[in-house]
This record gives C-alpha cells, sequence and structure tokens, in this order.
C-alpha cells in the first residue's frame, strides 16, 4: 500500500509537462540510437550525458530523461536486426536468428510489431518487479554497515564481466585497471594527491564522463575507419502490419515467460540485457522442441529475446536503484551520472529523495506506452533513418562528443585526455579486455575504499572484520557461485553460437 | 603475441603502481591510510596479468596499411581540433574536421563538404539556441 502511494507521488513528478516532453524526447534519441548499428545503448547515455550535465536538469529529469534513452535503445535495436541482420546494438544479436529470416519471408512488418509487443511486456513486466522489489530489497539493505557494502563491491566487480563470454581474467583485469584510475586525485580521507604526477587537472580525479566518452564514442570511431562501410546492406520489404496481429496471440505465452526470466537475469549482477536475450531465447526454443520452427522466421523466436532484453533492462535498475551497485554496462553509466550529481544510489536513496526514484519509475511506465505508440506507426521512419550513410552519422557521434565534453570544462585539457582514451579504449577491445569494468572501477573504486577504511576504522585495523558479518560472507559466497555460473554459461554460449554460425 | 606483451606492460604497471602507493603517508589518519588500496589493488592486477602472459587469447587482427592509416589521420585531425578550438571558433573547426572525418570515412568531396556545412550549423544552432551551451566563437575573429 505504502508502495502505491509512493508511485502516485512519482507520477505526479512524472506528469508535469516538462518531464514528459523529456521522457519522449528521450524514447526518440533512444530508439534511433538503438536502431542504427554501431551506436549501443552505452555509446547513446554516454553521449548524452555531458550535455545533460551541461544543460544544468534537475537530477530527477536527468534521470528520466537517460533513463527514456536507456528503454528507448532497447526497442531500437530490434530494427536493424529484423530489416538487416546486423543487429543494433549486442542484447538485439538473437533478434536477428528469427527477425531477419521473417523480413526475408514478407513478415517484416509483423516481425517489428510483435518485437516491439514484445518490448512493451518485457519492459512492463520488469518496472513492475521493480516496484515491487526495489523497496523489499531497501529494507533489508538499510541494515548494511560498511563490512557488508565492501563485500558488494566485490560481488559486483567479480561478477560484472562474468557472464559476458569474455576471458573473465580479462574482465578481472579491467576491473583492477578501473579501480586504479579511480584512486588518482587527492585522498578524500587524508588529502594526499595520488598519481597526479603534479598536475592539477588531476587533483579532482579522472573525470568520469571524459573518460566515459572517449573510451566508448571515440574507441567506436576508430574501430569503424578500420573498415571501409562501403557496401550497402540489402534492403527487404516491409510488408503489412495485418499479419502481425494474426500472428500476435500465439506469442503471448512466449512473452510472458521470456519476461520473467529476463527480469531475473537483469537482477542479477554482471548479467545485463543480453544475457536475459540470450537466456530467454535458448529457454524458449528448449521449452517449445518441436512446437516452435526457431530459427526459419518462427514469431516466437522474436518475441522471446525482446520481451527478455527489455525485462533484463529493467531489472539491471533495480541492484543499480537500491544498492548503488549496477547490474549492467548502462545502468554503470546511469549510476554514474548521479554520482557526478552527487547523488548516491542506495537505500538512503528511496527515503531522503522519494521524488526523484518514484518520479523516474512513473516515468519508465509512461515512456514504455509512448515507446509502443512511437514505435508501431513510426516504425517506417525509423527503417528509413537506418539508411544514413556513416560519413555522416560518425562525424556527428564524433562532434557531439567533443561539444560535450569540452562544455562540462570549457578546457582543452579534457579533449586531449578524451582522445587518450579513446585510443586506449579502442586497443582494449581489440585485446579484448571489456571496457565496463573499467568504468565501473572508476565510478565505484573510491566508495569501495571507503568503506573498506571505514570497516577497519571501527576495528582498530583488524582486518578479521570483514569476515565478521553473515550477511559479508553470504556475498561472498554469492559471488563464488556466480563466478562459476558465469564461467560455465560462458563456455555453453560460446558452443551455441559457433552452432549458429557466425553472425555476418 | 599481443596479450602477452599486455600483459607484460601490466604486470610493470602494478608494480609501480603498488611501490608508489607505498610513498603515500598521512599523519593523522585512519588506521588503512591512503596507500593500502592501491596495494591491495596491486596484487591481483599483477597476478592476472602474469597469467595473461602465460596464458594469452589468439591474435587480434590489427589494422595495417590504409586502415591503420586513417586511424592516424582521425586521431591527428581530432587532436588539431581540441588545438584550435578556442582560436578559430566552432563553426570553422567543425566544418573542416567534419569533412576530413567524412572523407576518412569513404565520403566523396561533395558528400563531405555537405556533411561539414551541415552539421556545423546544425550543430551550432542546436547547441547555442535549443540547448543554450555556449560554444567557442573563435578568438581570432573576436568571438569568446
Amino acid at each position: 500500500m505504502e508502495t502505491l502511494a509512493s508511485l502516485a507521488q512519482g507520477f505526479a513528478v512524472a506528469l508535469q509537462p516538462f518531464n514528459l516532453w523529456l521522457a519522449l524526447i528521450g524514447c526518440l534519441v533512444g530508439t534511433l540510437v538503438g536502431a542504427l548499428p554501431g551506436l549501443g545503448p552505452v555509446n547513446g547515455v554516454a553521449l548524452l550525458i555531458p550535455l545533460v550535465f551541461t544543460m544544468g536538469l534537475t537530477p530527477g529529469s536527468a534521470m528520466i530523461l537517460l533513463a527514456s534513452v536507456y528503454y528507448g535503445t532497447m526497442y531500437g535495436g530490434r530494427i536493424s536486426s529484423i530489416m538487416l541482420n546486423i543487429p543494433g546494438d549486442e542484447p538485439a544479436m538473437m533478434t536477428t536468428l528469427d527477425g531477419y529470416p521473417m523480413a526475408q519471408q514478407g513478415r517484416a512488418a509483423a516481425a517489428l510489431g510483435i518485437s516491439a509487443v514484445a518490448s512493451f511486456v518485457g519492459a512492463t513486466v520488469a518496472t513492475i518487479g521493480l516496484t515491487l522489489f526495489a523497496p523489499v530489497l531497501v529494507g533489508f539493505a538499510i541494515h548494511f554497515g560498511p563490512t557488508e557494502y565492501f563485500a558488494l563491491f566485490v560481488l559486483a566487480f567479480a561478477t560484472i564481466g562474468g557472464i559476458s563470454g569474455v576471458n573473465p581474467v580479462k574482465a578481472l583485469l579491467g576491473a583492477c585497471l578501473g579501480l586504479a584510475l579511480g584512486t588518482v586525485g587527492l585522498d578524500p580521507a587524508s588529502g594526499v594527491a595520488r598519481y597526479t604526477f603534479g598536475l592539477f587537472e588531476l587533483y579532482d580525479g579522472v573525470d568520469f564522463i571524459v573518460a566515459l566518452v572517449g573510451l566508448f564514442a571515440l574507441s567506436e570511431f576508430l574501430l569503424f575507419l578500420e573498415s571501409s562501410h562501403s557496401a550497402e546492406a540489402e534492403r527487404v520489404p516491409l510488408g503489412s502490419l495485418k499479419g502481425a496481429l494474426k500472428e500476435l496471440p500465439s506469442t503471448f505465452a512466449t512473452m510472458g515467460r521470456s519476461s520473467v526470466l529476463g527480469f531475473i537475469a537483469g537482477v542479477l549482477p554482471g548479467a545485463g540485457a543480453s544475457l536475459g536475450s540470450f537466456l530467454a531465447y535458448v529457454m524458449e526454443k528448449r521449452w517449445l522442441g518441436d512446437r516452435g520452427r526457431f530459427g526459419e522466421g518462427d514469431a516466437r523466436g522474436v518475441a522471446a529475446p525482446e520481451a527478455g532484453n527489455n525485462a533484463a533492462a529493467g531489472g539491471a535498475l533495480v541492484p543499480m536503484l537500491t544498492l548503488g551497485i549496477p547490474g549492467s554496462g548502462t545502468t554503470a553509466v546511469l549510476l554514474g551520472l548521479l554520482l557526478s550529481l552527487n547523488i548516491t544510489p542506495g537505500p538512503l536513496l528511496f527515503q531522503q529523495q522519494p521524488d526523484l526514484v518514484w518520479g523516474l519509475i512513473a516515468a519508465l511506465y509512461l515512456g514504455n506506452i509512448m515507446l509502443l505508440v512511437l514505435n508501431l506507426p513510426m516504425v517506417g521512419i525509423f527503417t528509413r533513418i537506418l539508411a544514413m550513410p556513416y560519413w555522416l552519422l560518425m562525424p556527428l557521434v564524433v562532434m557531439v562528443a567533443f561539444v560535450g565534453v569540452y562544455s562540462v570544462n570549457n578546457n582543452a585539457f579534457d579533449l586531449y585526455m578524451m582522445i587518450g582514451f579513446g585510443i586506449a579504449g579502442y586497443l582494449l577491445r581489440k585485446l579484448s579486455i571489456p571496457l565496463v569494468p573499467i568504468v565501473l572501477g572508476l565510478l565505484l573504486g573510491s566508495q569501495m575504499e571507503f568503506n573498506l577504511r571505514r570497516a577497519l576504522s571501527i576495528s582498530g585495523g583488524d582486518w578479521s572484520i570483514l569476515a565478521h558479518s553473515g550477511i559479508a560472507l553470504g556475498i561472498y559466497a554469492l559471488t563464488a557461485l556466480l563466478l562459476a555460473v558465469g564461467v560455465a554459461v560462458g563456455i555453453v554460449r560460446a558452443r551455441r553460437l559457433e552452432r549458429i554460425g557466425p553472425l555476418d | 603475441m599481443s596479450d602477452r606483451i599486455t600483459g607484460l606492460l601490466l604486470a610493470a604497471f602494478a608494480l609501480w603502481y603498488g611501490f608508489t602507493a607505498g610513498q603515500y603517508t598521512a599523519g593523522f589518519t585512519d588506521p588503512l591510510g591512503p596507500s593500502a588500496f592501491p596495494q591491495l589493488v596491486s596484487i591481483p592486477m599483477g597476478i592476472l596479468a602474469l597469467y595473461l602472459v602465460l596464458r594469452p587469447d589468439a591474435e587480434p587482427a590489427w589494422p595495417r596499411g590504409a586502415a591503420l592509416l586513417r586511424q592516424l589521420a582521425a586521431i591527428a585531425v581530432l587532436v588539431v581540433y581540441a588545438m584550435v578550438l578556442r582560436q578559430l571558433g566552432f563553426i570553422v573547426v567543425t566544418l573542416l574536421a567534419v569533412l576530413l572525418l567524412a572523407r576518412l570515412l569513404g565520403g566523396s568531396w561533395g558528400q563531405s563538404a555537405l556533411a561539414g556545412v551541415g552539421l556545423s550549423v546544425g550543430l551550432y544552432l542546436l547547441f547555442e539556441f535549443v540547448l543554450g551551451l555556449s560554444l567557442p566563437e573563435g578568438r581570432l575573429f573576436g568571438g569568446r
């Protein structure tokens, strides 16, 4: 009951005309960013963060805008998966498997329509889940002390790369690099300058926004320059939306199952939307068995991954908002925005800033409806934008990145730093060292250190305090379990993708 | 081979990082002080880096020839952009940068010029008037 009252209060915030506009703009931009191959959710949100910062939006409005972009990218990714057989972003990879065959059979409109509805169902289930579970988790986490938080940070870093299919050693190395970057600057507890090389620009630490835009957006550009993208992808006809109505009822059960599965995958640390869509597709395929024709253009084969990835995207917001520990790359970036605005997510946030939290959750409900409405009739426009040539798209991305980063502090030092991070990000991606753990380390390193030092202050320097709490021990056990599961899933997934064959 | 080199570099970095941390001292502070956490990070970093030296992944395909030149040229364009942005102002620098970047991405001269003019003016109008960010107008021309 209390939750309903809070939610009503949230709707009062989200329904303010300015916030409604922001949500609408966010949904549009998000769908576009998601649809364009080469611009994923992390890139989209990362590019917008410096702009949000300099525009001076209130934290609540800024979160509504960026969370709408985040939800929007999950809708958008499916468009190029279906029309071009190129996933618009990583979570939409599984959607190509049945989406493109459907398009080749002249059922592109049906695939787009059904996947839009599936996205809506997935995101709505996840938002309801967020509404119900977040307060419960908050009630539990309110008793956490520094020992428990330190354990949570260990959990986050040990598992962030866990199920993404990359070499776990490289994911952990990335986390260490990020933590090392996070120690640059004045130590808040003692005022000692660490790793600043005498540069005053570094006294405040490595600017998260600069690092983020460089690592993601600029490295993407450098990666793009490697190959000449002159070949135009084959266009398939859209077909009629009427076919979608006929096939839609047969996919409802699939959407329900996949949404629940995706939500759970999203809540788990280190999983995120890609795992949500992957699990949903694979489990649905197994569930249906002979009754499904997965891989040959089965409508349920688009419904499952789309419901799964949208549900996971919403689920990933649960640990981010309640514990301050993001469950995926994009939520890590959203967390960075909050921290940059001097807001610390966690159980106290729900008590101190209920307008922000519940306004955001209410905005997600509204944004979801907007996205469904936008994505059904306007899908023709979005598919046409896919034809935007790279010689226009990529300079646009680079220039938005430069203006955004420059306008935060109005100095050229940030631009040089960003170029440096861009080159580093490119090299790391070539070496398959994932970038998300680095960003997460940079973001959360200072808090991890703070909690560790507070715990040892309480114990007077006795390290055994870290093992005194039952909850902390439970979290360490969960860490070990998730690491083991991560390695196992990574192996299964690699085999599975091999069988499907190369994506392009 | 790339992984082995990366592993060696990161191991060296971890060593330097950990040792440098040892020099940070503060008079009155908590039991751990400013040096413990970086040292704590440097240990797993060093071990993981050495593991990478011993068990490297397959070699990635590094760019060579024209692709590498394109990338270096693009980086040069971006560095020069950062150097002259204040002096020449947003519109001029962005026009030239987009023109060159679009050429590098395979646009024709005509397409690239169009992209340069369109993006520089379009983004200027968007940022200056819609979003209310003030962009450098070029000191050479008497602007901010």
